[in-house]
């Protein structure tokens, strides 16, 4: 068989170094959690609401942010927001990844709350979940704590939101490394 | 031809068809065969850009693969570029670059948007880029062909986007293989996109636009151009666009593809084409009550609904970018709407003058 040499078209795999990510291994009271919601997902910003309701009860000082763009001015003010209040709060719950470009948002501030030695946890949806855990590690952060929830999560009635909202929450914490 | 290469060598099969299936065995390709990147076709390719082989031009998303001029000659070589291309393609991956036009977001985004390549200057005809009849499918220009398939070959396999992998597109677009098309300056009655983007008109400049699709428009019954660029911007406003999602309406351009002959209609109306984007954008718009009450509070609380309760497709009149192109036949727009969460980018194609 006659052959030929070509190069090769495929970039080498970038070396990805794997930044540490953090727990809180404490209780709540105290602490300033945050929560980032996503203008675009009501489910979530539901859901958010539940827990912040949770939080609070459970002796939390609770920051809340949301996005809403990601390019323009809309979206350096919200990443600049979210850079601000990485700094402000202990740890935080950053969603929703339940599309593509959301998902890579969700983690890419997920990351930069990782990048400043907070707790973070990134919450997706279930179909969402590898996309998630991929950009975590192309943003060379690939031990970023998911939050798996149910997919969809749009067109649910409110009830049953809130009831995921629920289940969901014991979850959370532990990711975050909260000890009763 | 003195570069010296980096990327590892492979022996393939000299074989087309066998080539075709180590290609896809590999997964270099996009589906459809490829021409083999040797040296000699890399090398010819490389001495068309004033860049050294090593330079880099940045990382592509997803995977933040590092895209050397190299490593983008060798899929151009790939697509079938031939040498004066290539800095086309280095041009329109430079414009996808810049954070603004957001390549993280679009390529991993459930979307179907894609890199759409519009061309302005001299180079258009030598080098096949198609802006006169079929266009934007079917004319076939080597150019038009090859420049977009090199772009949409480096995403995949410099970037690492995947269909169903690192990309969540539902359900891509054809533009995916790669779109490249021109605008024809000389039929339109304005200046070229890219001269009013400020750039000189000797050069030859790559715009890259965030486009979800081709949304076609046809008409045969308006005389009168101000009726006809009216139905234009209310079926580009329709109601489950991209640009109704977000509560950023001044973020994204819906780009209107108009024939020649639709262009001088427009043109005789109005001299200025900052006015027809004005006029079309003061048409750009639906009532509220035109969607069910659920979205009606979504649209409110998202203050997307002015004093009058119109529902503006975009906050200003440029981001609906007139592009002349197509062919004499008439009847025709094309609508290519935006992802919403882009922005329109471009960069002046860089090329070594010719030595020989």
């Amino acid at each position: 068989m006659t052959s030929v040499t070509i190069r090769r078209p495929t970039a080498p795999p970038p070396e990805r170094s794997v930044a540490p990510a953090y727990t809180l291994d404490g209780s709540l009271g105290g602490l300033r959690i945050g929560l980032r919601t996503d203008g675009a997902w009501r489910s979530w910003v539901l859901i958010a609401g539940e827990w912040e309701k949770r939080l609070r009860d459970e002796g939390a000082d609770v920051t809340c942010v949301e996005t809403n763009a990601q390019v323009g001015d809309g979206g350096r003010t919200d990443r600049r927001n979210i850079d601000e209040w990485s700094e402000q709060i202990d740890a935080g719950l950053v969603g929703l990844g339940t599309c593509g470009s959301c998902t890579s948002f969700t983690v890419h501030d997920a990351v930069t709350l990782e990048s400043h030695a907070k707790p973070s946890v990134a919450v997706v949806t279930e179909e969402f979940e590898t996309h998630a855990r991929n950009m975590a590690t192309f943003l060379g952060h690939g031990d970023l704590k998911v939050l798996v929830l149910p997919y969809p999560l749009e067109a649910r009635p409110d009830d049953e939101l809130r009831k995921i909202a629920a289940e969901y929450y014991p979850q959370a914490m532990e990711l975050l490394g909260v000890k009763r | 031809m003195s570069a010296t290469l980096t990327a590892e060598q492979v022996e393939v099969p000299a074989d087309p068809g066998e080539l075709y299936e180590r290609s896809l065995e590999e997964r270099w390709g996009d589906g459809a065969p490829i021409v083999p990147p040797t040296d000699d076709r890399v090398l010819a390719l490389l001495d068309a850009t004033p860049y050294a082989p090593d330079h880099v031009l940045g990382a592509l998303p997803p995977q933040y693969g590092v895209a050397t001029v190299e490593l983008v000659a060798i899929n151009a070589a790939m697509a079938g570029c031939e040498a004066a291309a290539l800095p086309f393609v280095l041009a329109a991956l430079e414009a996808m670059l810049v954070p603004e036009w957001n390549a993280f977001g679009l390529t991993t985004t459930t979307s179907s948007v894609f890199a759409m390549l519009l061309v302005n200057g001299p180079r258009r005809d030598d080098l096949g880029i198609d802006y006169r009849a079929g266009c934007m499918g079917g004319a076939a220009g080597r150019g038009s062909m090859t420049i977009g398939r090199a772009v949409s070959l480096c995403l995949r396999n410099v970037g690492g986007q995947r269909a169903g992998e690192t990309s969540r597109t539902v359900f891509g677009q054809p533009a995916r293989f790669g779109m490249c098309f021109g605008e024809w300056e000389e039929r339109s009655p304005w200046p070229s996109l890219a001269a009013r983007r400020g750039f000189d008109t000797s050069d030859d400049v790559v715009t890259v636009h965030g486009g979800k699709g081709t949304f076609p428009l046809a008409d045969i019954h308006n005389d009168d151009p101000r009726d006809l660029l009216y139905l234009i911007a209310k079926s580009i406003a329709f109601p489950l666009s991209n640009m109704f999602l977000s509560g950023t309406p001044e973020n994204g351009e819906v780009v209107v593809a108009m024939n020649p002959m639709w262009a001088e209609r427009f043109g005789s109306a109005f001299p200025d084409v900052e006015d027809a984007q004005s006029y079309l954008w003061e048409h750009a718009w639906q009532p509220l009550e035109l969607w069910p009450a659920g979205n009606q509070d979504i649209l409110r609380g998202k203050g997307r609904v002015d004093g009058d309760g119109k529902v503006r497709l975009v906050a200003s009149p440029a981001q609906i970018v007139p592009f002349v192109c197509g062919g004499l036949g008439s009847l025709h727009a094309v609508a290519l709407p935006s992802f919403g969460e882009s922005q329109l980018q471009s960069a002046v194609v860089q090329r070594n003058q010719p030595t020989r």
